[in-house]
């Protein structure tokens, strides 16, 4: 049994009431809830009141944005956002990239908007208290030591959001809405370094919607995981080629998801190879991650065509 | 107790507690529920509805799984109070007037059941597999039974029912 701690429940009707609650100390903005959800039953998180955005009708639908790109709400559940026929006629693999979301159930309930905002995550902390408790914790929750890199000074919980990538790649906007108005945040420099601190997007800010540009050029999009289904990523690798080279976006190999370029696909791979780093933040053999890292990549690559 | 909500179907504050109105199986349904209350917990402790089985409580499983406004919701990691104002469908709700559904005249008819505990959550995907998409492909099929988790590993089975299921669908339009 795994029952939740008490907290009080909110369902506002409009972006300015929701803004307002999500700022009150201990609130947590709550969407499809499929992650969420399982770190309240884990106390990774103890709010005293969740917020629901289901009644928020600002977050919901795909419209023409500027540029001939698509302005998607942030509350879109994912398997509307897969099926839908704008996106899958210009941005197919944001449409590949959603339908990998861990099962078809799951995407009927998870969001757009919460998978842009997920918990970074690592085999020593996404357990039960009493698991986590017989290891003292770790950085990211109740400890002091890193398990993955117990001389480090940072949490490398890995970034595990598999529409990212590919939003990375084609230059979409995050858009929240704050009690000190709206802000634009890059979904490229929307994540930052540490695992305990992976969100550049402030406490409480709630994302209404993502600008997605229009596609330049075709993306590949990889998911590497254990199953064929429920399983989060091991690696995530989106790929594109334009004028320049080979342009990708690496993930669930740390806090957030990196950015490589080369004007080869040997020159992208020796890129990629420099700076993506997998630890022991899941249970597969860090060696063979790393490897899977140039054949994914390589795979991805010989997608384009 | 405070006064009753005006409007039918919202969620109203009361303390710790709120006024949930629903539709369980198409019975108009009202009770006191915390924030923190399962949809799981409410339909098995509060409504007795036992169908729905208690399984991973995480939502990995799919042991959980009920319809909401038509959609396959894992009950577990649900909040009751987050379905204020809709349509509720349990395993319970499926067979009308005492004659199983075809979904689970397949699974008798295939015995794709060992020690039983997935099938309502198997049940409850399937339904939704074949309303929203009647026509699904093997493969469709299978991605969607991903959802659902046999611990006896009776899959060959269950596969079987569910073909055979979607056969007595097509045969009834």
């Amino acid at each position: 049994m795994l029952p939740f701690p008490r907290f009080s429940f909110e369902a506002p009707d409009t972006v300015a009431e929701a803004v307002r609650l999500s700022a009150l100390p201990r609130a947590m903005l709550l969407s499809g809830g499929t992650d969420l959800l399982p770190s309240v039953k884990h106390r990774l998180f103890q709010p005293d009141v969740l917020v629901s955005t289901r009644r928020l009708r600002e977050l919901r639908g795909v419209r023409e944005g500027a540029d001939g790109g698509l302005t998607v709400g942030a509350g879109m559940r994912l398997s509307e956002l897969s099926r839908d026929a704008q996106v899958r006629l210009r941005f197919p693999a944001l449409a590949a990239a959603t339908a990998s979301v861990a099962t078809p159930t799951i995407q009927r309930m998870g969001t757009l908007g919460g998978n842009l905002m997920l918990d970074t995550r690592c085999m020593y902390y996404n357990q039960p208290a009493g698991w986590r408790a017989a290891l003292g914790g770790c950085l990211k929750c109740e400890g002091t030591v890193c398990h993955v890199a117990p001389k480090g000074a940072g949490c490398y919980a890995a970034h595990s959001a598999d529409t990212v990538p590919v939003l990375h790649l084609l230059g979409a906007v995050a858009c929240f809405a704050t009690t000190s108005g709206d802000l634009r945040i890059p979904v490229a420099e929307l994540y930052g370094d540490d695992g305990r601190t992976w969100l550049n997007s402030p406490p409480g800010a709630l994302l209404v919607s993502v600008d997605i540009p229009d596609a330049k050029a075709p993306i590949a999009y990889r998911k590497l995981r254990q199953r064929g289904a429920i399983d989060y990523g091991l690696v995530l690798t989106a790929v594109t080629r334009e004028a320049e080279g080979f342009r990708a976006v690496i993930s669930a190999v740390g806090p957030r998801p990196i950015e490589v370029s080369g004007a080869t696909a040997e020159a992208l791979v020796d890129a990629a190879l420099a700076v993506v780093q997998p630890l022991a933040t899941h249970q597969q053999a860090v060696p063979w991650r790393r490897k899977m890292v140039k054949v994914e990549l390589r795979r991805a690559i010989g997608e384009l065509g | 107790m405070t006064t009753p909500t005006t409007t039918p179907m919202a969620t109203t504050r009361v303390a710790q507690d709120l006024v949930l109105e629903l539709l369980v199986n198409g019975e108009p349904t009202r009770r006191l529920v915390p924030g923190h209350r399962s949809l799981l917990e409410f339909l098995r402790d509060e409504l007795r509805l036992t169908g729905t089985k208690h399984g991973c409580d995480v939502g990995d499983c799919g042991a959980c799984t009920v319809l909401v406004d038509g959609e396959p919701r894992l009950s577990c990691i649900t909040l009751a109070a987050d379905c204020a104002g809709t349509a509720v469908e349990t395993i319970e709700g499926v067979a009308v007037g005492g004659v199983l559904d075809p979904v689970q005249a397949a699974f008798d008819a295939h015995v794709a059941a060992q020690c039983g505990y997935c099938t309502p959550g198997f049940v409850m995907t399937l339904r939704h597999l074949f309303a929203d998409n009647p026509d699904a492909t093997e493969s469709e099929l299978r991605t969607a039974l991903g959802s659902n988790i046999c611990r006896c590993t009776g899959y060959v089975k269950i596969l079987t029912a569910a073909r055979d299921a979607q056969r007595r669908i097509q045969a009834a339009r």
